[in-house]
């Protein structure tokens, strides 16, 4: 039983240990992308794929903060988004359906990295899905997210 | 930009990492125990006939289900002590990234105004044919 105990001791330390140190170098450079206001450039990387999923031009901003620092934090930009009236509520879905798939880029992916895993090919791979996802309904199945939204205003 | 930049990333850096120190090391030493009880072999040989579609072991389901109902952190501390391969700990991780944390996210999402139960299911379908799918290609 010390023996079993002993190796979940030294293994669960080891482990929390090493992924602290990919982590907290991580976060700095998190801070750092924050503070030079990088988003707001890297959004027009984003502009061929925004407008490939037929996203006006505004979502690149909460698709961007989704992708580098979480949900959470892409949630609240789309709030305000939609306070200020820029995203229709069909926008909003698909941002939405967008960063369920893929977000937290980094540090998710990281977390990952950490433990073994090959992350490369799956953080492409998560990318190219939320993207060919997100462009598929939008393209061939428009009225999707309304007839969501127009299901639920009835139901209530 | 300067010192309270580093600051704050540290400072999040640590907190990221305590809350992950939290889950982790209880998670870990529960199934490094379960791993000398009868349990885990017994739900492992349950799962066999799902997990094997996914090229994982049977008792890989355990950080699958803690990782779609709590979070990436339960899941790591779960696989850690199993021992997988790297081909292995790569098809759990394209399945969790895609989908985890689901109530606590679904919850997040909502927030946005937008319906979210075709969002849940969409990223456990999506999750499970991901799993199928780098099962053939790794």
């Amino acid at each position: 039983m010390l023996a079993i105990l002993q190796e979940a001791l030294l293994g669960s330390l080891s482990n929390v240990l090493q992924i602290a140190l990919i982590v907290i170098p991580l976060m700095i450079f998190i801070e750092i992308i924050k503070d030079l206001n990088w988003l707001h450039y890297l959004t027009g990387v984003l502009a061929p794929f925004t407008r490939w999923m037929k996203l006006p031009q505004e979502a690149g901003l909460p698709l961007m903060a989704g992708l580098f620092f979480g949900i959470s934090y892409g949630a609240g930009i789309i709030i305000q988004a939609a306070r200020e009236g820029t995203l229709s509520s069909s926008d909003i879905y698909i941002i939405n359906l967008f960063l369920v798939i893929c977000h937290s880029v980094f540090e998710d992916t990281i977390l990952f990295a950490a433990i073994g895993a090959i992350w490369l090919p799956v953080l492409v791979y998560r990318l190219v899905l939320a993207v060919a996802v997100c462009a598929a309904i939008s393209r061939f199945w428009p009225g999707f997210p309304e007839r969501l939204f127009r299901d639920r205003a009835k139901a209530t | 930009m300067g010192w309270d930049t580093i600051l704050r990333g540290t400072k999040n850096g640590l907190i990221i990492t305590w809350e992950l120190a939290r889950v982790v090391i209880p998670v870990f030493f529960c199934v490094t125990i379960l791993k000398y009880t009868p349990v885990l072999p017994w739900i492992s040989q349950h799962m066999v006939p799902i997990m094997k579609l996914l090229g994982l072991p049977g008792e890989a389901s355990l950080p699958l289900v803690l990782g779609y109902f709590l979070n990436i952190y339960a899941a790591i501390g779960a696989m850690l002590p199993l021992g997988l391969s790297v081909r292995e700990i790569t098809i759990i991780s394209v399945m969790l990234l895609l989908a985890h944390g689901l109530p606590m996210e679904a919850a997040v999402a909502k927030q946005t105004g937008t319906p979210v139960t075709g969002l849940i299911l969409v990223r456990i379908i999506l999750s499970f044919l991901s799993g199928y799918l780098f099962n053939l290609l790794l």
